[in-house]
Parts: C-alpha cells; structure tokens; sequence
C-alpha cells in the first residue's frame, strides 16, 4: 500500500544514528550550553554557589578553629579548605536534581523526549554545566582560603584533588538526578538536600578529626565515601609534608596513592549505579 | 486512498498494574488528513501520544508513524515527528530564538541551519519582534504558538497536539486554530486530542471519540451528527428548578426522552416545527418562562452526551475555560444521559 511511507521510512532508518558517539557528544554540549545560559541569565543562584563556600570558611576558620585542636601540628586551615570543598560540590551536586525536577515539572522534558536526540544527552549537558559551576565554585573557596592563610604543600596535588572532587561531584550529582526524576518537584528535592548532605558532611572528617568522635560513630565517620574523599584531597594537598602521626590519626593511616584509588572507586561506583538508574528512569517517565 | 501516516492497533496501557488508560485503542490517520482524538480528561487521548511519539511503551499492540514501527524504531520515529504538547514545552529563561535554535540543534541542524529555521518559524508564527526576549514575558497564547513553532523546527511529516488550546482564552484560541489550519492546507498529517468538541469540528477530517480508554465512535463530524438522528430542542430556564418543572412538563413530546442538564432542557425532534408549537405549549400551561428557545441541528455535544452517558467537559479541570458551553453540573447530567442513549438509538434513521 504505501511505497512512498516504506522510502520515507528507510530514509529514516538510514539516517538513525542518533545514537552515535559524536551526536552524544554534540548533543551533551548543546545541552550544556543551554545550561550555562540559563545560569547566566540567573545571577541569583551563581552568587548562591559563590557566596556560601566563602561564608564557611570564614565560619569554621574564625569562629570554630580557635577551639579545634588535635592536628598534630597541623594548621586548622590547610585542614579545614578539603572539607569545605567537598561540602561546596556536594551541595552544588543538588542543583543537578533541582534543574531536572525543574525541567520536568515545567514539561521541557516532555519535549527534549519527543527529539531524535541523545538520551545520555539530557543528563550528560546536565552534569557538564553543573561541573563548570563547581569548578568555579572551587576556585572561589580557594581564592578565600588563600585570604585566610591556606598554603597548600603540594601544587600538582592541589590541581589533583581539585579534579577528584569534581568527579566524585558529577558521580553524586546524578543521584540528585534520580532523585529530582522520582519527586519531580524542585521544593521537594530542595527539602532532600540537606538529611542527606548534612549528615554526610558533618559526620566524616571535613571540619574535625574523626577520632574527636563517639565510638559508634567513628566506624561510619571513618570509612563513608566523603571522608574518603576528603582524606585523599587532603593527602594530595599536603603531599610529602605529612608527617607519619598526621598520617595515622588524620588520614585514616592510608597513603594517598590507596586513598585515591578509594575515592575513584566509590567515585565510578556511585556514578554508574546512578547513571544507569536515571536512565532507566528516563525512558520509563510518562 | 492515500497512504498511511498514523496506524495504531490494539494498544492497551495500563499504569501500576491497575490504572486502565487504554482497552485496545485502534486508529488510523491517511497522510494529508486530520485526525481529532476527542475524550474527556482521563479518556486516554494523552496516552495514545505518548505512545505513538514514543514517550511511552504501550503493554501490547503495534502502532506505526509514517510506515515506521513504534516499537521496534523509536529514534526513526523521533526523527519524523514533531510534538507539542499540553503544558507548552518551552524554556522560559531561554529567549524564543534561542529555544528554536536549541530544538534545531538537537534535531541535528547545523548551527546555521537551526539560526535561519528559527528565524522563519519567529516570523510565521508572528513572534519575531519577541524572538529576542525571555520566554517567560510571552503570553500563553504566544507561549502556545512557540511550543508549535518548536514542534516544527525539522518539519515532521507527521505532527501530534496534545491539546493545543486547553487554558487559551477564546481570542488566542482562534489565532492558533487559524495557524493549524494553515498548516494542515499545506498537507501537514495531523493528529490532534481535544476535550472541545468545537474544535474536533472545526479543526479535524476525522473524529476519534475515545472514553475510559475505548473507541466509541468514529467518522466525520457529519456523520457522528447523523447518528443523533434530527434536530433538537433546546429551552434555556432561569435556573436548574425552573429547568426540573420544564423537564417534568415536556415529557412525553417530541419523539424521544427528554434530557435536562443544569437550566437547560433538551427535546429530541425529528419534526421540529410540530414539536416545537408542542413545547410552547407545554411551557405555556405549567407557567415556566423561558429564557431561550431554539431549534437546532444536533452538536458534537449532543454525540458526545449519547455516546459517553456524560457532557464532553466534565471531569475537565476547573480552571479550564469552556469555549462550547459551560458545563452542566455533572451528576445530573450523567444521571439523565441514560434516556438520551436510548432516545438516540430510536431516533436513528
């Protein structure tokens, strides 16, 4: 019955390649691009990001650091900047869920579905821009810690454990991502935020040493994957100038080659357990 | 017979494992023509989109757009689309350039191709002079035609509007009617779901009716008239007592049941003149004054009411304006659709 619909479709079919890598690519980056714009043209929530980092370290660095000790001779800044840095891309990691909550409460997903686009493209623009918003966010946090007396030991440790952030950032953003897709409501994933990243953060050895900690909570304290993260930025930054007591009772007694290789694994545990729910979440919205 | 652009066989949804949405939802749209998907709220109008656009997998059945498997070819399908939908999809912090050229863009248009296609589409869709502000300072009709602009982008062969005017007030209702008819002179295959039965009329060659996820019936909009047999009386009261008395005087006249629904009665009349003196009559003797009298060709409305057992808004969200009519209050008018299904099988032809 329908010659011309049959070539139509074969046309079609021939020119399938939605799925190919280079469209990914080009698809993640124009999803990218609209991103950023939209950051761009919301000022309010770039000063958000910027404005917070800068307020904790000056908190914990003036209004804690006096009463916290045990360092090992080590100054509370150089400590503190790794912990305030996992707790500024962690929070950033939200806006990820927050965006797509958004995006899907206002129906633009519903038409980036209908596209011969990238699937991978929605998250994968998602994450992109969300990186270039912690990036910029972490070099606010270091410009202030340099203000009040960061020296970091190690520079090519430094540039290190900035990247190892970003990506345990991008890992945990697309958790926020499942979880703006199932609530599908900015307040709400807003409202998820913090008993998830509070605890998180406060309970791990971002502002004091673990072993400062109850028993019961030193285990958990110790081994969840921000301290982790945390202790291998940590390592990275003071390089060789950690001392063996530094080494035992701050970082957990590990090197920083196998503190690294922990965070890397929770890093691509996290992300491709999330990357592959939220996909499968994707196709199954309705 | 031309070929065909839209088949769907089948199709059964069901969400959670206990919603319905579908019961076996089959249609066919030729290319070139148009086809009106007319349901209540939860008939499953939206449902037959998402899957026929691929948004969603029905639980058996077999569609196929433009000769394509929906199943088996959903990005070769997406590629031949193009979709907008209830809740206009478009980026609101974007300008209305910058949303076309994105769609252009993940459409896989070069850069220059997606710029000069979203500069014609401003045009046509008179919104070039806002092409370069934020979506978000648009007016729900203007936010309407650029969700459609966007739909366009890589001209589909096959187009779907999930209810394109819901929300509209009647102006900017009428100016995207007269953009869609544009498009559909120009051979655009359209499948179009609709709860205004003015606008299946208006807009579409075909009517699907769909309720609680079943075809009801199906035809052109004369030919789903015709099924309501001759014309009908219709007598507007001040309110729903005075409409009750009028119901209880005229019953009996004309050749069918008569219907009430809110301060509206309704006489089924094959011969209307006759029928009409009748009812003056009637109306005369218990003392009712009526606020209108007309004798009318039966509506969409009047199909939908005979074949659902409920007027084509009820159920509709209330903030949903009605162009038709405003809407009875629902549970008489379900209550007294019964008659009317028994009245219209007798008054058929």
């Amino acid at each position: 019955m329908t010659t011309m619909t049959r070539a139509q479709a074969r046309e079609a079919q021939d020119a399938d390649h939605g799925s190919g890598l280079g469209w990914a690519v080009r698809d993640t980056l124009a999803m990218a691009g609209r991103n950023l714009r939209r950051l761009l043209r919301r000022p309010e929530q770039v000063m958000f990001n910027l404005v917070s980092p800068i307020m904790f370290v000056l908190l914990f660095r003036y209004v804690f650091g006096g009463a916290i000790g045990g360092l090992q001779g080590l100054n509370y800044v150089n400590y503190l900047i790794p912990g305030i840095a996992v707790q500024t891309v962690l929070f950033s990691a939200g806006v990820t869920g927050f965006a797509l909550a958004d995006d899907l409460q206002k129906g633009f997903i519903y038409r980036l579905r209908s596209l011969p686009m990238a699937r991978s493209a929605v998250f994968g623009g998602r994450v992109a821009s969300d990186t270039v918003n912690n990036a910029l966010g972490l070099l606010v946090l270091l410009a202030t810690g340099f203000v009040v007396g960061f020296r970091p030991s190690d520079l090519p440790g430094l540039v290190l454990a900035g990247l190892l952030l970003l990506l345990f950032a991008l890992a945990v953003s697309l958790g926020y991502a499942l979880i703006g897709m199932t609530v599908s409501s900015a307040e709400a994933v807003n409202a998820a935020t913090f008993p998830i990243i509070f605890p998180l953060t406060f309970a791990s050895s971002a502002f004091v040493p673990v072993e400062t900690m109850p028993d019961w909570l030193q285990g958990f304290a110790t081994h969840q994957p921000v301290s982790v993260v945390i202790n291998a930025a940590r390592s990275l930054i003071l390089g060789d100038t950690a001392t063996d007591a530094q080494r035992t009772l701050l970082l957990g007694g590990a090197d920083t080659a196998s503190l690294v290789w922990q965070s890397l694994a929770w890093t691509v545990g996290i992300g491709v357990l999330f990357g592959v729910l939220c996909t499968r979440k994707y196709r199954n919205l309705t | 017979m031309g070929d065909t652009a839209i088949l769907a066989e089948d199709l059964v949804k069901t969400f959670g494992g206990k919603v319905r949405a579908l019961e076996g939802v089959s249609l066919r749209v030729e290319q070139g023509t148009v086809l009106g998907l007319l349901g209540p709220n939860g008939a499953g109008k939206t449902t037959v989109v998402n899957i026929l656009t691929t948004l969603l997998r029905p639980d058996s059945g077999r569609a196929e757009v433009a000769g394509i498997d929906v199943l088996s070819h959903p990005s070769a399908v997406r590629r031949s689309i193009g979709l907008a939908g209830q809740f206009a999809a478009v980026d609101d912090v974007l300008t209305g350039a910058e949303n076309l050229t994105l769609v252009g863009r993940l459409n896989h248009l070069s850069k220059a191709q997606a710029r000069t296609r979203a500069t014609e589409l401003l045009g046509r869709f008179g919104l070039a002079e806002a092409g370069d502000r934020a979506a978000k300072t648009y007016s729900g009709g203007m936010r309407r035609r650029l969700d459609l602009a966007a739909a366009l982008v890589a001209r589909p062969l096959v187009l779907f509007l999930d209810e394109p005017t819901t929300g509209l007030d009647p102006r900017s209702r009428i100016e995207l009617w007269e953009v869609i008819e544009d498009l559909v002179r120009e051979g655009t295959t359209l499948l179009l779901t609709t709860q205004y039965l003015e606008e299946a009329d208006r807009l579409a060659d075909r009517i699907t009716v769909v309720d609680h996820g079943r075809v009801i019936a199906e035809g052109t909009s004369s030919e789903l008239k015709a099924r309501m047999g001759g014309a009908v009386i219709e007598v507007r009261l001040a309110d729903p007592n005075g409409a009750r008395a009028a119901h209880r005087a005229l019953g009996g006249v004309g050749d069918g049941e008569v219907s009430r629904q809110g301060e509206v009665v309704q006489v089924p009349a094959t011969d209307g003149t006759a029928v009409l003196s009748e009812v003056v009559r009637r109306l005369d003797a218990a003392h009712l004054t009526a606020r209108g009298l007309q004798l009318r060709e039966p509506s969409l409305d009047d199909v939908f009411l005979a074949l659902t057992g409920h007027d084509a808004t009820s159920g509709a969200e209330p903030d949903a304006a009605d162009p038709v009519r405003a809407a009875g209050d629902a549970p008489s008018s379900s209550g007294q659709s019964d008659t009317l299904v028994n009245d219209s099988s007798g008054g058929r032809a």
